[in-house]
């Protein structure tokens, strides 16, 4: 299809106005009733098309209530006829079939019989099936008639093994499934009405045009279709592509016209109408309906123009981005939800104020990002950028604890784009927990003790019990557990002694206690260092059974006090006053008695006072009512015991293995490319640690190169050395041996760690082309290698599934309980976090 | 808090220079002088591909940034996280708030209407794009709001059906090449096959995704859409334009293609990374996914994966640049230059070839035919040959049985013929209304037994009736 102009072309119109019927009601099969305004529709309409300057005088032909024959005839005659343009207009009644999938165009003789009986009428479909068949070059059908947009429907669904349908287009007066009221007495119906002052407004106006103008008045005009619904005029199918058009008309432009810039008939009605709405607030609906009723003068029994404001379709919403700790995340996205869905997120018209997005990242990570990187979060950077890394720029941020505001701020020295300003209280409270398998049978008293005390007991009463904790770099409620183990620090190997070491620990308290179910064994013998809350809300995680556990609640761990802050980002001021109004309205919510009958069923307790829980018993859950709440926690002392847990193993040991073989070369550039991907874990490993990349290139022979020597680097250094292109990381014209190249890696790093405790950790980053060289016998020396060096492989997959249940990727991590990244949305923070594990991290 | 002064506006005779500039040109309140390096910079934002393909979005800036030259704009990416709805948040929250500058952002075909209607993106004139007789209509339609031009499609997705020829050889199916299309009927016919052939043990139908998150909208769509052919959820305004009739056909025909007998066990868990493995390890014969996995499932399967476009109706995805409503008239201008350009038919067809299902029909023509992709060197027609055999890049095989091309014959159909979701401002709402209502089917069975297909679809319609104005 193309831009088709008409004029010259042989064009018919055919026009069926039905506005008499032969049988109306009360007569048990007639119609609702006659339609006086239809009459103008034809008569208004086959004027302003005789003005259009495309049909000439001889080429419309209107039907003034037509027999079913009369119209079939006139229809099958002006099919053959036009060579350009055809258009044919119905206006009458019309009704659908249940499912909507066909529609009756009632004519003068329209019947409503028992059943499914419609004589009179003449199907959508039989329509379509004659033009179809016509030789005209464009067909435009315009519908003004109760579910005039089903036809659409009809449409897509017509059998036309040839698209020759594809030359009709469709001009429908209502959405479907609607029926429309019959309008004044007086004038055309609304539809008809707008289409002809937008034909008769002069000049050009194509169909695109004519549907845009159209449904732009109506809108402003506000009609109404029945059961109060705005009417919406639709087009098959917008949006037009310009070079798909059809030029409708091109009269002389009117000087005097005055339908767009001086008040005509509808800006009339429009003004005291508007008044009328500003008013309902003082006067009621009553005042409404009165004036409707004046302006409705001279409608018929067929119904009247509404012209109700009503709720019209909804403004955007404005977006709040919150941000909060890993732990609390299910807990704020289920307070979000039920806030989304509440009067105080909703306006008098019904819409939503706000929507609102939860999301979590790495506690120390967070506070790192507000504190030091809050200028590249708004501005990324190549090395930097939290935008990926962290997520959204934050308009809320509500961490476990206070005192991570303290730990941010502290930090922000120079360059700060995000000021915090946090409440004064916090929003809730709860403690963290020893949470103890009833089968161990410990007997702790529930309260009094500290923590180092209480896990030695246990560990005294039962050899095999082991204590469990997640990653007190990702999870708050880890560090501040941490905190209380490590007392006033004097032998940090000791308390890190009493946490069991086996495997890595899960980042987040929930993870940890979704996971742990899985070994009946484990879960059965460890106890494990969570929130409180997470023992009532954290416990139903899918298809699985778990031991019973006990709270004992140490008196030297800090409590978590989720705490409400307002994040402002330099220069995110373009919203301002709706945006506060937006975060007043969430934090009242949340702190309000609502909010906390949300928290209380994810487990809290009360912020402050006795710290009682906000709903339910506390025997249920294995919980104890009154808790003694310990000292809140103090910014410095959670940053002296990040730091004490990171050296605690020593500085680490990473050795990267960087695929370099030709089918490298698609995923190379970038920070998705290997040498990017690879750049972005440096900001784990710090001054201290160890670290080297091997470039993995060559079958025979040296199997890798050095890309950056083995040892201890400044960051800039090992950036350098995986930055792309000539004098960096390249891509070789070879292929690779990935097994040759771990069972060296292996031997290498074995060799290095034979001496001390230190971490260790192989990253293995490759497109799995060369995996056949990683299969049956050598896939299982490679594995047996693995699990005997007892250093951690990560496997990094840049391919979908090349982590699925035993690819070779998968089967080498687990052997090593390392981890297998494919290209999963969480690739690079994962990978990170691996190495931030090992390394001492920043410089 | 800091002001962020760009190092060249520190100089007195720069400032200067640029006041004179701002005057002579008559004030362009929002431009910024050129950074540092003398280069003004086009901020583009784009989520993490997942399927690790910015390589290519990558490689096609860089190439514009060269014929800028030194003295011109340079384009800059930005990559979001790889999580939609975190994406999504961050656009709408930075371009509302002014928290960050992005002048074009790369979106999902879903939020085009939301971005629109909020003015938060720009209408666009025909400077943005090149030759749009050439872009697949169905898939240029998601650029449109009420009307407009707001964005240009960049890459395109479609659903499509993957299958095991050695399980229906097996099995003894008589036709074991589906290419030429294939109904729902014949397929739970060639289930049911290779369920009799095998037993149930470890032939589980097939793999979709209907874990109640965006994959089971989809899902849902493309039953309802084959069922009802036409149906459109909401109308060209946004507004509900849909029956409980027309529900009731499409959570019946969801229901018959997902009943146990031909989904997997875990089907009501799984999103795409679990309905791939399924397939992949062998414990279905059939997979519905996106074009991207194609190039894996054929290393793993080779002469053994078939694939042909899926059965009914197939949702369209995809995602499409538009230029921020809070940038300078003249970085707009730029903008639009440099959507041009990685949209045309040369970067499209560099798409293709990067393992993007493209947006327009000529990048699907034979090689020779097509335009030559010459912005991305790595994705070129002629490669340099390697000495190993080991291409430069790996380019999905595009040969499939008998001659048939999958980018031409299964992919490009798929797109031209598919549907869309509903286009509405509101479409966050939508989405989640369906996937919640739909836990009716999926979620956990209630003692009493699971809701009709009339009782859901009521239950669907006065949901969407709440959230949908109309």
């Amino acid at each position: 299809m193309s831009r088709f102009d008409p004029r010259g072309e042989v064009n018919r119109a055919l026009l069926a106005a039905v506005s008499e019927y032969d049988h109306t009601a009360p007569h048990p099969q007639g119609v609702t009733g006659q339609l006086p305004a239809v009459r103008h529709n034809r008569t208004t309409l086959e004027d302003a098309l005789h003005r259009s300057a495309v049909f000439g005088a001889h080429e419309v032909r209107a039907l003034a209530s037509p027999t079913p024959d009369e119209f079939t005839g006139a229809l099958r005659r002006a099919c053959q006829e036009a060579r350009g343009l055809l258009l044919v207009y119905f206006a009458g009644h019309a009704v659908t079939s249940t499912s909507g999938n066909e529609l009756h165009l009632q004519m003068r003789t329209a019947r409503v019989l028992t059943g499914d009986g419609l004589p009179g009428s003449v199907t959508f479909s039989e329509v379509l099936g004659e033009l179809v068949e016509s030789r005209a070059q464009q067909v435009v059908v315009i519908l003004d008639c109760c579910y005039a947009g089903n036809a659409a429907e009809i449409w897509h669904r017509f059998d036309d093994p040839k698209r020759k349908k594809h030359k009709i287009l469709l001009l429908m007066s209502v959405q479907p499934n609607r029926c429309i009221l019959g309008g004044d007495a007086e004038v055309a119906t609304p539809f008809t009405r707008e289409v002809v002052r937008v034909l008769d407004a002069g000049g050009e106006v194509w169909l695109s045009e004519l549907y845009a103008a159209v449904k732009e008045r109506m809108d402003a005009a506000k009609y109404k279709a029945e059961a109060d619904d705005s009417q919406r005029p639709q087009a098959l199918a917008p949006p037009w592509d310009p070079d798909a058009d059809v030029l409708l008309a091109a009269g002389p432009v009117d000087p005097h016209d005055d339908t767009e810039d001086t008040p005509g008939w509808f800006s009339w009605l429009r003004r005291p109408f508007a008044r009328v709405r500003e008013s309902i607030g003082l006067f009621g609906r009553t005042v409404v309906a009165l004036v409707l009723a004046f302006v409705a003068i001279g409608a018929t029994g067929y119904g009247v123009v509404v012209l109700t404001g009503g709720s019209g379709p909804c403004e955007p919403t404005l977006e709040l981005r919150v941000l909060t700790d890993p732990d609390l995340e299910p807990a704020m996205r289920a307070a979000a939800d039920a806030y989304f869905a509440s009067d105080a997120n909703t306006t008098e018209d019904g819409c939503p104020r706000s929507g609102v997005t939860v999301y979590s990242a790495g506690a120390a990570h967070v506070v790192t990002a507000l504190g030091e990187h809050s200028d590249p979060w708004q501005q990324p950077r190549e090395d930097v950028n939290p935008q990926r890394d962290i997520g959204p720029q934050p308009d809320v941020w509500i961490p476990a604890t206070r005192a991570d505001v303290d730990r941010a701020t502290d930090a922000q020295v120079e360059r700060v784009f995000a000021r915090l300003e946090p409440d004064d209280g916090p929003l809730a409270y709860s403690p963290v927990v020893l949470a103890v398998p009833e089968s161990l049978d410990a007997d702790l008293p529930p309260t009094g003790r500290s923590l180092p005390e209480l896990v030695r007991t246990l560990k005294d009463s039962d050899g095999t019990a082991q204590v469990r904790r997640p990653d007190p770099e990702f999870s708050d409620s880890a560090l501040l557990a941490t905190v209380g183990l490590y007392g006033d620090g004097a032998d940090v190997r000791g308390a890190e002694g009493l946490i069991s070491r086996a495997g890595r620990p899960e980042p987040s308290a929930v993870r940890l206690l979704c996971t742990l179910p899985a070994d009946d064994a484990a879960d059965d013998r460890s106890a494990v260092l969570v929130p409180e809350f997470l023992l009532r809300s954290g416990v139903g995680c899918h298809s699985v059974t778990r031991a019973e556990r006990t709270a004992v609640y140490p008196d030297d761990v800090p409590g978590l006090e989720p705490t409400f802050v307002r994040v402002r980002w330099e220069g995110g001021d373009r919203d301002v006053q709706a945006r506060d109004d937006r975060v007043d309205r969430f934090r009242d919510w949340l702190a309000g008695k609502d909010g906390r009958e949300v928290l209380g069923r994810q487990g809290f307790r009360s912020a402050t006072g006795e710290r009682e829980l906000l709903a339910g018993k506390a025997a249920d859950h294995g919980l104890t009512d009154s808790v003694p709440p310990a000292d809140p926690a103090d910014a410095t002392q959670m940053d002296r015991t990040l730091e004490r847990y990171g050296n605690a193993h020593g500085p680490g040991r990473v050795l990267y293995l960087l695929d370099s073989s030709g089918s490298m070369a698609g995923l190379w550039d970038g920070p998705s490319g290997g040498p990017g991907i690879l750049k972005q874990t440096l900001t784990g490993l710090g001054r201290g640690d160890e670290y080297g990349v091997w470039a993995v290139h060559g079958v025979k022979g040296p199997t890798h190169t050095d890309l950056l020597d083995f040892g201890r680097h400044s960051r800039k250094e090992a950036e350098k050395a995986l930055g792309t292109g000539r004098g960096g990381a390249e891509v070789r014209a070879a292929e690779a041996d990935p097994r040759a190249a771990l069972l060296d890696a292996l031997a290498f790093m074995r060799e290095r760690g034979a001496g001390d405790e230190r971490p260790q950790l192989i990253v293995y980053l490759t497109d799995g082309e060369d995996d056949n060289r990683l299969a049956g016998d050598r896939l299982r020396e490679v594995e047996d290698r693995a699990r005997e060096s007892g250093v951690p492989v990560v496997m990094v997959m840049l391919k979908s599934g090349g982590c699925d249940r035993d690819r070779p990727g998968t089967r080498v991590a687990q052997a090593t309980q390392g981890r297998c990244l494919d290209a999963g949305d969480d690739l690079v923070p994962a990978l990170r976090d691996e190495v931030a594990r090992t390394g001492t991290g920043e410089e | 808090m800091a002001r962020r002064l760009p190092a060249a506006v520190l100089a007195l005779p720069s400032l200067l220079a640029l006041l004179f500039l701002t005057a002579c040109t008559g004030g362009d309140a929002g431009e910024e002088p050129p950074d540092a390096d003398n280069r003004r910079r086009i901020v583009v934002a784009s989520g993490q591909d997942v399927t690790g393909k910015n390589g290519i979005r990558q490689q096609l800036i860089d190439v514009w940034n060269a014929e800028e030259g030194p003295q011109g704009f340079e384009a800059r990416l930005v990559e979001l996280p790889g999580s939609a709805d975190q994406q999504r948040s961050q656009l709408l929250g930075a371009l509302q708030s002014g928290s960050a500058r992005y002048d074009v952002v790369n979106l999902d075909v879903t939020w085009v209407p939301e971005f629109a209607d909020a003015g938060l993106i720009r209408p666009l004139t025909d400077a943005a794009v090149r030759s749009p007789d050439d872009i697949i209509p169905s898939v240029d339609r998601t650029s449109y709001w009420k009307g407009k031009r707001y964005a240009v499609p960049f890459n395109s997705d479609a659903g499509l059906l993957y299958y095991r020829k050695d399980h229906l050889r097996e099995a003894g199916v008589s036709r074991t090449d589906l290419s030429d299309g294939v109904t729902w009927d014949e397929l739970r016919d060639q289930i049911d096959a290779v369920k009799g052939h095998f037993g149930p043990q470890g032939h589980e139908g097939w793999a979709t995704q209907l874990a109640p998150y965006e994959g089971r909208t989809v899902n849902a769509i493309e039953a309802f859409t084959s069922a009802v052919p036409g149906l459109r959820l909401t109308d060209d305004d946004g507004e509900y334009a849909a029956t409980v009739e027309q529900l009731t056909a499409g959570v019946a025909e969801l229901r018959a293609r997902t009943s146990p007998p031909y989904t997997f066990d875990e089907a009501s868990e799984s999103r795409e990374a679990e309905s791939l493995s399924a397939f992949a390890e062998g414990r279905t014969t059939f997979l519905r996914h996106w074009p991207y996995v194609y190039p894996t499932l054929h290393e793993t399967y080779g002469k053994n994966l078939g694939v042909t476009r899926l059965p009914g109706k197939a949702v369209l995805g995809g995602q499409n640049l538009a230029v921020t409503s809070s940038t300078s008239e003249q970085r707009a201008a730029k903008a639009a230059e440099l959507i041009a350009f990685l949209t045309d038919p040369d970067s499209e067809r560099c798409l293709l070839r990067a393992g993007f299902a493209a947006t327009r029909v000529s990048a699907y023509q034979e090689p020779g035919t097509a335009p030559a992709c010459r912005h991305a060197p790595a994705y070129a027609e002629t490669p340099s040959a390697s000495p190993t055999g080991e291409g430069t890049v790996r380019l999905p095989p595009d040969r499939i049985a008998d001659g048939v091309s999958f980018s031409r014959d299964i992919l490009l159909p798929s797109l031209r013929e598919g549907v869309h979701r509903p286009r509405t401002p509101l479409y966050g709402a939508v989405t989640h209304t369906l996937i919640t209502e739909l836990d009716a089917l999926y979620g956990p069975s209630p003692r009493e037994g699971r809701p009709g297909d009339a009782e859901i679809a009521k239950s669907l319609d006065e949901a969407l009736r709440k959230v949908l104005p109309g």
